[in-house]
Parts: structure tokens; sequence; C-alpha cells
């Protein structure tokens, strides 16, 4: 038998703070938003089949591209705008500001939940791509690839929505002029990209997907271990750019 | 700080103050929003008194820590509440603006806020929702709240953690005659508990009734501070200015110059601008005077009754 809401216990600050961004962070129209990409992933799948490609694995490495490239970093803005950026202009985000509850606190919950519920959409979809494509060997290496980028996506675009008002045009900025053109011919800007380190450990993993691999960049495992490291270090200077954070409120 | 700020006999600082801003300058690039405010709170409650624009949100948002200031210093219960998040332990603020999920359902707003502050007891909640009278309503979403009940939400999410410090914008507004007499009644009883509670509004007679220390902004700068009688009578003490449009200008002007209510009179095309110590004396004078003058007057409007004019003369 559950206790009625008044009776129930609070919980912890951090547990507090990651069950509000679940909550509240991602209201229907983001949900609307967020299901969009995932259905373009799916979409993909289809696309997948028809590439003239002696192979399934082929015609679905070709179109990793894209998942990588676009479908992933697009759910990830949808979501890891709202998890922060989108409270902050608004004026919301100072109700959880307002307590004594640690910077690092608020960010790693806010990053958490982002990321629970980003991968949580898009990661089925990646594999049910996979999947449809006719490359069932593909799911666990997508899936993984899908976990590891999300997870240095919502941790960037946590860190860009306390850094900027104007977080969604820097966030598409980032990922279309800066990982998708300029990264694409510059490796040292690839190996920062979560999208290219996502696409590295498909390529590491994937059958036949050794044709995506770039020279220099990690692979498999180690790409894996460079999103981590990714994450955490964009999660450290959220933490840091908070406590220079203006809350100016939502009509300035 | 200035030693002169430090005078016990400046009514701009408080006994045993709790929250101490000093040389508080803030501006938002061309524009200076405070500008050296320098003032002190203690326990009860104080009004801060100003127009629209006059820098009373910033500065409740500066002593929270939300914003940094370019000069000066805030400090609240001696702690930076910029940096030292222990500060926000002492302190709770009800934004002016809607700030509040809209999804959530007042309990969960407010047992929200009562697990940030890591509140223990768990009918603390009921408690702060039924001192705004909102059990009732608790588990509707604040979004389809009317604005006197936003309003009465975040009071209760503040009220939550018990704080020491407590900062309220506007916290009248949108609120019905019944609930502002209730949340008056609320705020002052958190006064005279030993609770430092600022409570800023753009209206004089509201914050008479609040609070009878105010201090008063004026264009992001410290216009006057003090009892609020003194306040009143600084803002009455001013001429008003009265336009008066007539059926013959010329006449009128000259019948007002020997009136003793009027210090001032000019003529201004086919209107006559008449300053004024004692308005009341003036408006029940007039139509006589007109009268007698054989002139049929069209019009009266003062040119100047609002209270951002009145703030205004205060910094004269």
């Amino acid at each position: 038998m559950t206790l009625p809401a008044a009776e129930r216990a609070l919980p912890g600050p951090p547990l507090a703070a990651f069950l509000y961004t679940l909550r509240v962070c991602v209201p229907p129209k983001r949900a609307v938003l967020l299901a969009l990409p995932c259905a373009g992933a799916l979409l993909f799948g289809l696309l997948a089949r028809t590439v003239d490609d002696p192979t399934s694995a082929g015609g679905f490495n070709a179109i990793s591209r894209a998942l990588f490239g676009l479908i992933l970093p697009l759910a990830c803005l949808v979501v890891g705008d709202a998890v922060l950026g989108a409270e902050v202009r608004s004026g919301t985000f100072g109700l959880t500001w307002l307590s004594p509850v640690r910077f690092s606190t608020i960010v790693v919950a806010r990053w958490s939940a982002g990321w629970l519920i980003a991968a949580g959409a898009l990661t089925p979809a990646m594999a049910l791509s996979a999947l449809i494509a006719g490359v069932p060997g593909a799911v666990g290496p997508i899936a993984l690839a899908t976990i590891g980028g999300t997870a240095a996506y919502l941790a960037l675009f946590v860190l860009l929505g306390v850094a900027f008002r104007r977080a969604v045009w820097w966030s598409l900025a980032i990922v279309l002029l800066g990982e998708r053109l300029l990264g694409a011919v510059l490796p040292g800007i690839a190996q920062f990209s979560p999208q290219w380190l996502a696409t590295m450990v498909y390529a590491g993993l994937g059958p036949g997907a050794d044709e995506l691999e770039r020279e220099g960049m990690p692979t498999g495992g180690a790409a894996v271990g460079r999103l981590v490291m990714l994450t955490v270090v964009f999660v450290l200077l959220a933490v840091w750019r908070m406590r220079r954070l203006r809350l100016t409120g939502g009509r300035e | 700080m200035h030693e002169a700020d430090l005078s016990p006999d400046d009514p701009a600082f408080a006994e045993d103050a709790t929250v101490v801003v000093s040389e508080a300058t803030v501006w938002f690039g061309p524009n200076v929003a405070l500008n050296e405010v320098s003032c002190s709170f203690g326990p009860g409650v104080t009004g801060l008194l100003g127009p629209n624009g006059a820098g009373k949100t910033t500065l409740m948002r500066a002593i929270c820590g939300m914003l940094p200031l370019n000069v000066g210093t805030v400090r609240v219960g001696g702690l930076d509440p910029r940096t030292e998040r222990e500060a926000q332990r002492a302190l709770a603020l009800v934004p002016e603006e809607d700030a509040s999920p809209g999804t959530l359902s007042a309990r969960q707003l407010v047992r929200y806020a009562a697990a940030l502050h890591r509140v223990r007891d768990r009918a603390a909640p009921e408690r702060a929702l039924a001192a705004v009278d909102l059990v009732d309503v608790a588990d509707r979403q604040v979004g389809g709240f009317s604005k006197g009940m936003l309003q009465r939400t975040k009071v209760a999410a503040a009220l939550v953690s018990d704080p020491t410090i407590l900062v309220l914008d506007e916290p009248l507004n949108g609120a019905d005659p019944v609930q502002r007499v209730a949340l008056i009644e609320l705020f002052n009883r958190l006064g005279d508990e030993g609770r430092t509670v600022i409570v800023s509004s753009h209206v004089l007679h509201e914050v008479e009734r609040l609070a009878r220390r105010q201090i008063v902004l004026v264009h992001g700068r410290l216009a006057a501070a003090g009892d609020h009688r003194a306040i009143r009578g600084a803002i009455a003490g001013r001429p008003r200015q009265v336009l008066l449009r007539s059926s013959d200008p010329r006449r009128l002007a000259a019948a007002l110059v020997g009136v003793e209510a009027v210090s001032g009179v000019g003529i201004d095309g086919d209107d006559v601008v008449v300053s004024s110590l004692r308005a009341l004396d003036l408006a029940y004078a007039l139509p006589g005077l007109a009268r007698r003058a054989g002139v049929r007057l069209l019009e009266i409007r003062p040119l100047d009754d609002s209270l951002e004019s009145a703030f205004r003369e205060l910094v004269r």
C-alpha cells in the first residue's frame, strides 16, 4: 500500500533534484520533440535496406553516420537544453538554486536525469533501427555507442545551459559547425567530439564497421573511455560555471 | 563601507542587522540597476519601496546571492550568499515573476523545496500549505493557478524551510483583498517572531500596512529610509502640479494668484498649470473661484500624481 503524498518521507537533496528533473524538465511538448529524432532513427533503419551495398551491415554502416551525426545530437539537445538551460532562461531554476544544495549535486542530478531520459528514449530507437536494417549484430554496439554519446552530449548541453543565455543556438553551432563541419576535416576537433567518439565506439565494435574508423582516433572500448572522460570534464566545467551564473529571472 | 554609514542614527541601518548591504552596485550593460546602495535589515518587517524599475528586484536578488555585485558586498548572517551555500539555509525568496514549473502540483513544489533544504519533519510541507490556505487545492498543478494562488504557493515553498530571513518581491500582486489581509497578517507574524522579513512593493499604502521601517529606492539609489511616517511626510511635503483647462485660461490664472493653497501658476497654451503644497485645499477652492471669475472649468487633471513622480521628488 502506498502512503498519500502528504505523508511520504522527504527524499534527500540529490534524489529530490533528480526526481524533479524527471518530472518537470521534459514536458509534453519536449517529449514530442524528443520523439521526432527517435522516429528518425527508425526511418534511417528502413533507409539502410535501400542502400546499394552487398551486405546489410554495409548499408547500416553507411546510415550510421547520420544516426550519430544528426539523430544523436538532436535528441540530446532537446533533453539537454530542457534539464537546465530552459529553466535558467524561464527563471524557474531559482527554486533549485536558492537552497543549500551544492552546485555539484545540482549539476550531477540534472545531468543524470537528463541522461536517463535521453538514453532511455534513444537507445531502444537506435537498437530497433539496427534490427530494421537487418543487422542484429549491431544492436549491442550501437546501444553502447548511444549510451556513451548521450552521456557526453548531455553533459555538454548542461554546460552550455549554464554558460550561455542563448544555449540552443550555441549548441546547434557547436554540433553543426564545430563537430559536423570542422570535425570532419580536423581530427583534433573530432578527438573531443561526442558524435565522432560515439561513431568510433560503433566502428570498433560493430559488425564490419571498421570502415568508419578514423586515423588517430580511439575506437571501441577506448572511445568509450574517452567519452567518459569528456563527460566528467563537461560536468566539472558546468559546476564551475554555475558559481558564476547570473540569475536575472525570466523577464530580463 | 563608509564610517558614516555605520552610524546608529542612520535610518538606513537596522539594529541587530542580519543582512548588510554595502555600496552595492549592479549594472547590466549600460544600465545601472543599483548604484552604491548601503543599508541593512534586521528582525521585523522592512518595506522596500520604489517605483517600477527602481532596483528593488535587483537588490533582492543580490541579497539572495542570485546576482553578483559589480561593486560592493552583501552579507547574510555574516556569509556571502553568492559563494557560501550555507547562507541559503537561512534565506528564502518569493520571486515576483511566475517562476514555478507549471506541471508540478503545489504540494510537489513545496515538498521539493523542503527536500532541498533537508527538512526532516515530513509534516512541514502541510503546515506551510496550511499557513497560506492552500491545503484543499494542493494537488492541483500550479500551471492552472490564478496569480494570487501562485503567489501563495511560492510563499508556502519559502516558509517550508523555516527561514530566518525571508525576502518577498511584490508578494501581494494578484492576491484578492481577503488574501491580502491574510498574507499581511502572516508576514507581520513572521516579523514578530524575530525573523528578518524584507517586502518590496511599489504601492505606498500597502507597504505602510506591512512594515514600520521602510527603505525607498529610486533609479537604483537609496532615496530615503526610516519610519513610514517620515517617508509619507517626505512625499506629502512636495508641491503637486495640477492642469486646468477652462474657457478663459488668462482670467483663471489671474484669479488663482491670490489663493493661499497655490504656490505657483503658469500658462501653457490653453492650459493653466498650478503648483500647490495643499492640493486638497485647492480642489475645494477651485469651483467657487471659477464661478466668481466667470470662467467655466473644462478639465482638472493632476500632472504628477503617480507614485513614481512622488518617489522622484525624494531624490531631488
